[in-house]
C-alpha cells in the first residue's frame, strides 16, 4: 500500500515538472519569436549572432535546454 | 570542479566580468585596482590603475576594446583594454555603483549613489567604441530616482529598456530613449535591497538578487515574475548559466558571528538552482567570507566568484555538471546534447 502511495506521489511530481517545463519552453519560444519580429521591424537580422545562437541551443527555446 | 584561486586583490571583491568569448576575466575590488586574468589558467594579464577610491563596478564592451569602471571617487572611467591606458574620465557628484554597456557597446549606463542632497540617478553616456576617438562629456539621458535610489541596472534586448533594481526591493522598467518610468514592481520584500541584476544572454529576461534572501527571474518585456529562488542567507549576487538551465546565487551573513574554525573551512558557498524547477541542486564551498559577485563564462564553460575575503575563484564545469538533468528533461531530449 505504501509503495502504491509513494508511486502516486512520484507520479504527481513528475507530472508537475512536465507541466512546468512545457510552460517554460512555450514562454521561451514566444519570447524568441517576438524578439525576431521586433528585430525584423528595426531592419536588423533576425538571428542575433553566434552567441545567442549558442544560447538558443541552451537557454532557451524549443531547441535544447 | 577544482577551482583556480586568483590572488591579486588586497580587499573585498565587488564585481567580476567575463569578456564575450569568455577568455578573459576582469575583477574589481575595494583596493582601487582592476585586474585582468586569463580565465583558463588564472594568469594575470594586467592591472588598471587610476581610481582614487573603492571600485564598485566594471563592464567590457562586446568587442573587448573598452573597459568601463565606476568607483567611490565619483568617476566613471573608460580604459583601452589592450594598453591599460585610461582614455576618458566622467565626473559625478557621488559614487558610481554600477556601469553596464548596451548590446552594441555604444551606450554606457551608470548608477550614481544618493548622498548629501543628491538624489540617486541612472545616467546614460554615449560611447564611441574606438580607443582613438574623442569621447563626449555629455550625458545623453539622466533618470532621477526620487522614490528609492537605484542600486543596480542593466539594458534590455534591443536597448529598449533600462531595468533597475532599487534599495527598497522594487524593480523598475524605464524607456531607454525618454527615461520615462514605465513600470515599478515590488519584486522583493519591502526594504530587501536589490544587490545584483544580470541579464540572460538575449536580454529578454534577468535575475535579481536581494537582501531578502531570494533571487527572482523576471521578464524584461513586462517585469512578469517568472521564477523565485529562496535561500537562507542575504544574497549579494545572482547569475544565469548559458548552455544549462541553472542559476547561481551568492551571498552570506557578514563575519560577525562566524567562529574561527568554521571560517577556516571556507564555508561560504555558491548555490546552484535549477532555473526552471526552482530547486536547489548543489553548492560549491571555498570562500572565507560572503560572496559579493558571481559571473558565468558566456560560453558556459565555467564560472567565477569574488568574495569579501579578497579572493577570486575560477571554476571549470565538469562532466557531472553537463550531464545533470531531471528525468523529464531527458524524456524531452533536453539533456546531454552539448
Amino acid at each position: 500500500q505504501d509503495r502504491i502511495e509513494e508511486d502516486k506521489e512520484k507520479g504527481a511530481i513528475v507530472e508537475e515538472r512536465r507541466r512546468v517545463l512545457s510552460e517554460w519552453l512555450a514562454w521561451r519560444e514566444k519570447e524568441e519569436e517576438e524578439l525576431k519580429a521586433e528585430r525584423r521591424e528595426l531592419g536588423l537580422k533576425e538571428d542575433v549572432e553566434e552567441e545567442e545562437q549558442a544560447d538558443g541551443e541552451d537557454g532557451g527555446g524549443a531547441v535544447v535546454e | 570542479m577544482r577551482p583556480i584561486l586568483l590572488q591579486g586583490h588586497e580587499r573585498s571583491l565587488t564585481q567580476i566580468k567575463y569578456t564575450k568569448d569568455g577568455d578573459i576575466l576582469f575583477s574589481c575590488a575595494k583596493d582601487q585596482v582592476i585586474c585582468a586574468w586569463f580565465s583558463a589558467n588564472g594568469e594575470r594579464l594586467g592591472t588598471y590603475h587610476g581610481h582614487q577610491g573603492a571600485l564598485w563596478t566594471i563592464d567590457i564592451d562586446p568587442s573587448t576594446t573598452l573597459l568601463a569602471s565606476g568607483a567611490a571617487d565619483n568617476t566613471v572611467r573608460l580604459w583601452d583594454i589592450r594598453t591599460g591606458k585610461c582614455i576618458k574620465v566622467w565626473d559625478f557628484n557621488t559614487a558610481v555603483k554600477r556601469v553596464e554597456f548596451n548590446d552594441d557597446g555604444t551606450k554606457l549606463l551608470a548608477v550614481t549613489e544618493k548622498r548629501m542632497g543628491y538624489l540617486g540617478t541612472i545616467v546614460v553616456l554615449d560611447v564611441k567604441v574606438d580607443v582613438e576617438a574623442e569621447q563626449s562629456d555629455e550625458r545623453s539621458l539622466v533618470i532621477t530616482c526620487d522614490e528609492s535610489k537605484a542600486t543596480v541596472a542593466g539594458w534590455s534586448y534591443l536597448s529598449r529598456y533600462i531595468i533597475a533594481g532599487h534599495e527598497d526591493g522594487t524593480v523598475s522598467q524605464y524607456d531607454a530613449k525618454s527615461g520615462d518610468l514605465l513600470i515599478n514592481e515590488p519584486v522583493h520584500e519591502d526594504g530587501g535591497q536589490v544587490t545584483d541584476l544580470q541579464m540572460s544572454s538575449d536580454r529578454t529576461y534577468f535575475i535579481t538578487a536581494s537582501k531578502d534572501k531570494t533571487a527572482k527571474l523576471i521578464s524584461a518585456r513586462d517585469l512578469t515574475l517568472l521564477k523565485t529562488y529562496p535561500s537562507d542567507t542575504p544574497l549579494n549576487t545572482a547569475a544565469i548559466t548559458p548552455k544549462k538551465p541553472f542559476v547561481i546565487l551568492g551571498g552570506g551573513q557578514a563575519a560577525m558571528d562566524v567562529t574561527t574554525t568554521s571560517s577556516r573551512q571556507g564555508k561560504f558557498e555558491a548555490r546552484f538552482y535549477h532555473k526552471v524547477f526552482e530547486d536547489e541542486i548543489g553548492r560549491v564551498k571555498g570562500h572565507f567570507g560572503p560572496l559579493n559577485t558571481v559571473a558565468v563564462d558566456p560560453l558556459g564553460r565555467g564560472y567565477a566568484s569574488g568574495g569579501e575575503d579578497g579572493y577570486v575563484r575560477v571554476h571549470a564545469f565538469d562532466r557531472g555538471y553537463f550531464d545533470f538533468g531531471y528525468e523529464v528533461e531527458r524524456e524531452m531530449g533536453l539533456v546531454g546534447k552539448r
